[in-house]
Order: C-alpha cells, then structure tokens, then sequence
C-alpha cells in the first residue's frame, strides 16, 4: 500500500527531514519564534515540545465515572473497548478506548493526544474538543449543551485514566510534542487564494494523496484495501463533503482543520501525518487545495459562497423545493454545458432507510444533487452523487437484498467488519412522484416509501447497467410494477461514472396519454418528489438503500406581464401622491403664513 | 449577525419567545426613558418607533429558529406595526412628535431637509415598485405545511396480537424493587434517577433501564440520537425531524401508553393530521416485541428525567 509507505519509513524519514529542515532554517525559525532553541530537537517544522498534563483529581474521575456510564456506555462499552451494545451495527465503530490511539489531535504521529483536565480551552484540549463537538460523519454527537464543560472534563478524566489502559497520559517516556497552530508567526498562514490552490493541486500529486483520495478527492483512490489498527475496512475523505471531516463541526470550511489532520495524521488510520515530509508552507497549500474542492454553491468553483450549514446537524442546509427552470429550445445533452452550470442546484439529504426490514443502518450515499429544467415538450433532472466505485451487478448473479444486520454480532461479524464483503449489486438511483399529484389536497399525498395501495406513485430507477425504467408503487410491502409503455418515454440522455462520482440525466415528456400512472408535470405546481439512491457495493438493493424526505419540484412559470406591469404602476402612483402631499402641505403651510 | 442574536436551537417555543419579546419591549421603553430623563438625549418618536420595527425584524428573522418563512414575518411584522402606531398615537404630545420630523421634511426649510425630501422623493417610487414586483414575481418558496405532533391517540391498540387500553395498560418494567408497578414520579423512580444501570447488583428497575438502553442504541438512536435529543446520524435527512425526547414537549407530557401506541404502530400508523406518508419513524412492533418496546420506553423516560404523564 502506498499509503502505508510513510508509516513504515517514518522513522528514517522524520531523522532526514528534520535534518534538512534545520539545514534550511526552517526549523530554527520555527524555535526561535517559539523561544525554544535546540538546534537538535529533532521536531518536525511547526511543531514545539509539550509537557505531560496535569493529574486528573480522584473526585473528577469518580463523579466521571457517573457519566460515563449513563451517557458513553451504550456505544463505548463498560470496558471502554468501543463494543457497547450500539456497536455492531455502526460503521466507523466507536472508539476503543483501550489503546490510547485518538484521531484528531493536536500531538505528533503516533503520540497521546492533548487532555488536561483543568483546561477546557478550545484548540489546546484534543479530548475536550472532540467531546464538546463531536465528531462529524460519525455516530458521535457534539456533548456541548448536554454535559457541561466540568462534566465534559470529568467524563475524560475518567476515560483516560480508567479505560485508556495501554498507555499512560502522566507517563514520563510520553511524549507531547505539539503544532503549535495558535502561534501566527511560526505558522505564518498562507491565505486562500488562486495561487495557493495551484501550488496544492500540485502537491497533492507530489505527497501522493491522490493515491488513497482519489484524482478528484472524492476518497475513491483506494477505497477497498484500507483497515485500521483494529483491522476494520476504512475508506479516504471525500474532500468534497468537509462537513464529514473528523473534527470539523464549528467550521467545515476552516483551513486550520485540514492543516491540522495533515501535520499531526490521523492514529489508527492509514492517513499518516506528511509533518515530516512537507515544509509548513506547503501544508498550507495542500490544506487551501483540500478546502477549495468542498462543495460550494456553484459547482466547481472555489470562490462561489459558502454553503451555509444547519447549525441543528451542522449538514449544509437543504431547500425542499427543486426549481425545474423554462428553457428555450432543446435541452443541453451535455451536464457541463452553460446552461446547466447556471442552473442553482439543490442538495438532497439522504438517510438510511430504517423503517422496515432489511434496514440500512450503514447508508454510504448520504447526498445527491440534484438540477432540473423544462422546455415545451420535456422534463430533464440531472443527478450527480459521490460514490468511491462503480458497481455493476456481474451477469448471472442473482439479486437478494442482504439481511438485515443483527442486533449483537460481535466485532468479527459486525456491519464494520463486513464491509466490502457484499456481493456488488447495481448502483442505482430514483426519483418518485405521486401518479396523481392533482388529486390530493396538500399536503396529503402517497406515503414516501412507494405510496400505498391505492395511492399509487410513479417512479423512475436507473441502474448501474444502464437501464432506465418507469414502475408503479403501491406500497412498501409489495413489488415495484415496471410500465413498460411508460419505460419507453423516458430517456437517459447521459449515464456516466468518472473520479468518484455518477452523472445521470433523464428525461422525459411534460405529458403523456397514460393519466392514470403517470405523473403529469404543470407549471407552477408543487409536485411532492422522493429520492433514493442504490450503492452497489454496500448490498444495497431492493429496500436496503438510501431515502430522502419530501422534496418539491416546482416548473417554475414564466414571468407574467402582470408582475412586469403592475410595479410600474405602482411607482408611478407613488409619484402622484408625492406630488399631491407636498403640494397640499405647501398650501397649508402659505395658509398658515397669511394667517 | 448570530452573534447577536445567538438562535434558539431546539425548534420553537413559543412561551419563550412571547416572554422575550415582552421583555425586549419593556426594556426598548426603559432605554428611551433613560436617555430622555437621565442623560437628556431626547429622541424623537419617529426614530424610537424606526428602531424598535427594525430591531423586531431583526429579531423574526435572526433569533428563531427553524427560519420562519418570509410570509409569517410579515404577519409578525404588521402586527408590530399596528401596535407601534397605538403606542406613537396614544398622546396627542407624542403623535406631534413623531410627525415633526415628517413635516419637517415636507416642508423642507433647512438644506439638510431638502436633501432628505429629493432623496425619499426618488426613492419612494422605486422601492414601492419593487415590493411590488417582489410580490407579484412568481415564487417558488418552500410551502408551509402544519402539523399535528401528537395526534389523538386511539382508545385501544393491538399490538402483536394483543389488544392494550390506552387508559388502563401499563408498563410492566415500572416496577419498585418488590415487582409492584410504580406510577409515574413515585419515589423509587426519583431514587434510582442518577443509578448505574450497569452495576451488578443494580435493582430490577434499573436492569429494565439497561434492557432499554441497549435496544435504543441497537435502533433508535439513528434517528433520535446518542443524547435523545432528535439529533441522531440520519436525522439532518429527515422531515419532519425525529422527535427530541429531552424537550419538555414531547415525552414529558404524554402518557406512557400513548408512547407505546407511537413507538409500535410509527409513522404508518398516525392519523392523517399526523402526516402519516411524510414520517420515517417506523412501526416498530415490525422489528421489536412487546416487552423490548415496554423497556426502551422506560430507558427514554430514565435518561431524560422525565416522568409520564398520568391519566388525571
């Protein structure tokens, strides 16, 4: 693994590097700003030494203890061991504590992080800092507003002393040696800037983080190969979604974070730290470049604003309505073509299905975009979603949704275990309405799981195979009806995987003769509309999948002249009865001066 | 902006906001009444009632949330405004005040009044023109949709076969340490608040407690959360959101059997004004029996603190 590389030759590596490091004076600066000088303190460019934390008091662990076992038990287990009984059926596990390996940390590869349990300063406590905000696409809430900052300290106290059992955090032979982020001179940021991205998407070629990450970073370089040091399957960010970053709940899109989980690595993960083999500057670099490929409101571009984020489940924020604009002419075939580009696009939050069996509590597609326009005649949606792999169903094999994962199975048979063990079905993905929208008084309409049985929906799925079929729901419980008159209307105009993500454009006629199955489109309506999506290889097929809410398409109608016309009316009265107010205020004003 | 106005985080309360707002009211007055009789700032009506609607807006559209929508705003708003205009007009002393300014303008005598009379004279019927538009352009807001969140419970539920009355069933995990059922906020229950469930020699309450506590966190806590607060994994994908059991509205002020009625029969099961197509939540007597549904309620109730609500 290539990936691997640095950490079996970090050693070598790090004694190399600091050398030529402190040969440049690099590394002296770095002392000197932080009044340390040791010319032979062989640390790496931006770091500084640490000193043990402070003993946690006896009392803070026992009432720790308290909390521990009434908030961290069910997923952390009573031994810490990260097999509490809500483990089995997550994927990352939680954390075992027992090692001592902690993944977002402020400390060098391979040390404890930072925890003291008198400190609760943001940036300067790692375990405080996980605790209060969680760790994003991760089973693990932010505790902030739960437990208090004394609660919080307390709960850690006792998890690094009672659970954390391999290693000691008072242990003299423990080093902390610690990025000294805070410290603006020593780091001396670059900011974010065309230039900087340009140097980073280099660099990223250079340190081979597109190996694991992906040509694009959708965390589709290596995806199958990975485990971590408990020998669970792991798989590389997907840069283009930082609110999934470990540790970046406050901010996503702050480059601190990325230089953070660069410098320091990630333990227990085959992300090493690149401290060793990358000057400061060139980190921040990289970390512009990571940032810059984050989702943004435009598509593909790295100055358009931010996506704003829920601060309730810190996801960007979705909007409910999918705007299908009016085009003239044909509809672009090509999804890079103008016309699409200026098209807004919405996000489409996607969650496993877990309402009937086999459930999905291990869901891998957890967004889509989605864009839409009409002309006179058709309807197009544009689909485009992350997916590290391809998936396509090999001929022959038969289709059989796996079961749902058992309640306890134990580490070895757990859903984490398991992944990339599945037979690789199609990825797919689908778009529902209600066959007769027009019928129901809003907001009523079929339930979102393929209506019910005498509210039927209409549904178009695409698969990895290339098939794009219309069928009829009548309920969760019974099977999906494929319309084959209603298949032949519907045209997949584009189907296309490349650097981690799927392309798909359909469409289809405004109207058809089929009224009674098929959705008809009006302009100006709001149309209820369910997605779902299919990862071939997470065994998705079949109920076990990803479901979105409620979402609205909407034909957006052209202008009326009456919205143009009126306006204008309006301001021109406006004028008049400014006219008439001063005039007769200025008469009465000459009344009033005769007087 | 959050900064100053930092948000309410877990869906609206209205009891909250109504009390804010009465206090922000009481203290904009206390404010201009200092100014004016303490400090001798004298500020005239028209500002004072400028500032407050500003500051209301502000308020409407910054501190609550989920973001209300542009049109409740505005029905927020004009009744601000209907109340600014009672308070502006209640003396005949303040209503001259807060028309000098306005005649002043008109009338422009000064330079400084003249300008302000060109300047709103042009601006005026640029900015109604395009209320106007804003208006009547077609709009393609989210559409607001109310709903009922707990919905009449039926007076019986079968459940596995089992038929339970909704007023006379009964958890059979609430239990003291001699088996007898315990009602609601008895003191056994109060005793074992802060308890270790998984303490060896834990009571059989709180054994129960721990039952539940494993079933949730084996099912529930995808959607309801680690904390039970309706933050779980896949609940940014989900609307309506799962229910946040450590709010004082939901579990706390609801029976136990009417929990059980929920839990069992999910979203497919609530009546219309529930809307039963757009929930998630599912029937959960599908993958649990009847005594894990019994004991996962319990464990809801023992980690948020609450007690049930009893038939009264």
């Amino acid at each position: 693994m290539n990936c691997y590389l640095f950490k079996g030759t970090r050693k070598g590596l790090m004694i190399a590097i600091a050398a030529v490091a402190v040969g440049l004076g690099a590394g002296v600066a770095v002392l000197w700003a932080t009044g340390e000088v040791k010319a032979d303190s062989g640390l790496s460019p931006g770091f500084i030494k640490g000193t043990n934390p402070a003993k946690p008091d006896p009392k803070m662990i026992e009432e720790g203890k308290k909390i521990y076992f009434r908030k961290c038990v069910w997923c952390h287990g009573v031994d810490g061991g990260g097999d509490g009984p809500g483990a089995d059926r997550l994927w990352p596990r939680p954390r075992n504590f027992n090692q001592g390996t902690f993944k977002i940390r402020h400390t060098a590869s391979g040390e404890l992080p930072l925890f003291d349990p008198t400190k609760p300063i943001p940036g300067q406590n790692d375990l405080f800092d996980t605790v209060t905000h969680g760790l994003p696409g991760s089973a693990m809430p932010p505790w902030d507003g739960i437990l208090t900052e004394q609660q919080r300290l307390q709960v850690l106290s006792f998890v690094t002393t009672q659970l954390v059992k391999d290693r000691k955090f008072d242990d003299k032979t423990e080093t902390f040696t610690i990025l000294d982020i805070n410290n603006k001179d020593a780091m001396k940021k670059i900011p974010y800037s065309k230039e900087s991205i340009a140097k980073g998407a280099q660099l990223i070629v250079d340190k081979k983080c597109v190996e694991c990450h992906g040509n694009e970073g959708r965390g589709d370089g290596n995806p199958f190969n990975l485990k971590d040091d408990w020998g669970f399957p792991i798989q590389p960010a997907d840069w283009h979604k930082c609110w999934n970053f470990r540790g970046s709940r406050e901010d996503p899109y702050r480059v601190e974070t990325i230089f953070r989980t660069f410098s320091t690595g990630v333990n227990g993960t085959p992300m090493p730290s690149f401290a060793d083999n990358t000057t400061v500057e060139e980190r921040w670099h990289i970390a512009n470049f990571v940032n810059s490929v984050c989702e943004r409101e435009k598509e593909g571009d790295p100055f358009s604003p931010l996506l704003q984020m829920d601060p309730q489940t810190a996801k960007p924020k979705t909007n409910f309505v999918v705007p299908s604009a009016p085009i003239e002419g044909e509809i672009p075939a090509d999804p890079n073509d103008k016309k699409w580009q200026d098209r807004p696009r919405r996000i489409i939050g996607m969650g496993g299905q877990i309402t009937h069996k086999p459930r999905n509590f291990v869901n891998r597609i957890d967004d889509l975009w989605i864009q839409s326009m009409y002309n006179k005649n058709e309807i197009a949606f544009l689909f485009r979603w992350d997916d590290r792999t391809k998936s396509q169903v090999e001929p022959g094999v038969t289709v059989v949704p796996i079961e749902e994962a058992p309640p306890v199975a134990g580490e070895a048979n757990s859903i984490a275990a398991k992944q990339n063990t599945y037979t690789v079905y199609n990825d797919a993905v689908a778009i529902q309405f209600p066959a007769k929208w027009q019928e129901y008084a809003p907001p009523e309409k079929p339930r979102y799981l393929h209506g019910e049985e005498k509210r039927h929906v209409d549904l178009w799925k695409w698969e990895a195979d290339g098939t794009l079929k219309a069928y009829t729901g009548s309920g969760w419980d019974k099977p999906l009806e494929e319309r084959p008159g209603a298949t032949e209307k519907l045209k997949l105009v584009k189907g296309e995987f490349n650097e981690g993500r799927w392309t798909i454009l359909m469409t289809r006629p405004l109207h058809t003769d089929d009224k009674d199955a098929d959705v008809q489109f009006e302009t100006g309506k709001y149309i209820p509309t369910v997605f779902f999506a299919w990862d071939g290889h997470n065994g998705d097929a079949g109920l076990k999948m990803a479901v979105s809410a409620f979402y609205y398409t909407i034909l957006e109608p052209p202008v009326p002249i009456e919205a143009k016309v009126y306006p204008i009316l309006m301001a021109v009265g406006m004028i008049i009865a400014e006219g008439w107010i001063l005039r007769r205020r200025a008469t009465k004003r000459e009344m009033m001066m005769k007087k | 902006m959050s900064a100053l106005f930092p948000r309410f985080v877990e869906g609206y309360m209205p009891m909250q906001m109504l009390g804010e707002v009465g206090l922000q009211i009481v203290l904009f007055i206390y404010l201009f009444y200092l100014l004016d009789k303490k400090m001798g700032i004298k500020v005239n009506k028209l500002a004072q009632a400028t500032s407050l609607f500003i500051y209301s807006f502000l308020y409407f559209r910054y501190r609550i949330y989920p973001p209300l929508p542009f049109s409740v705003i505005a029905i927020y708003e004009t009744n601000v405004l209907i109340g600014i205009f009672m308070w502006v007009s209640s003396t005949e002393t303040s209503w001259q005040d807060f028309r000098r300014p306005l005649i002043a303008v008109a009338d422009g005598l000064t330079p400084t009044t003249r300008i302000t009379r060109a300047v709103s004279v042009v601006l005026l019927p640029f900015l109604v023109g395009f209320l106007g538009w804003n208006n009547m352009k077609p709009s393609i807001d989210e559409p607001i949709e109310l709903r009922t969140v707990h919905p009449a419970p039926p007076a019986s539920t079968k459940v596995h076969g089992k038929t339970f009355v909704l007023q006379t069933a009964r958890n059979p995990y609430r239990v003291d340490d001699q088996g007898n059922y315990s009602e609601g906020s008895s003191p056994i229950m109060k005793t074992y608040l802060d308890g270790n469930p998984w303490d060896e020699k834990a009571p059989p309450y709180l054994q129960y407690v721990r039952e539940g506590g494993q079933i949730f966190f084996q099912n529930c806590h995808f959607c309801h959360g680690d904390n039970l607060n309706g933050r779980g994994m896949f609940a940014f994908a989900f609307n309506p959101i799962p229910a946040n059991f450590t709010d004082a509205g939901t579990i706390a002020q609801l029976q136990e059997t009417f929990v059980f009625w929920r839990v069992s029969k999910g979203g497919i099961g609530l009546p219309r004004e529930g809307f039963p197509w757009a929930s998630v939540m599912p029937p959960w007597e599908q993958h649990l029996t009847i005594d894990e549904i019994w004991k996962v309620i319990l464990f809801e109730y023992w980690h948020t603190g609450y007690y049930p609500r009893t038939w009264d």
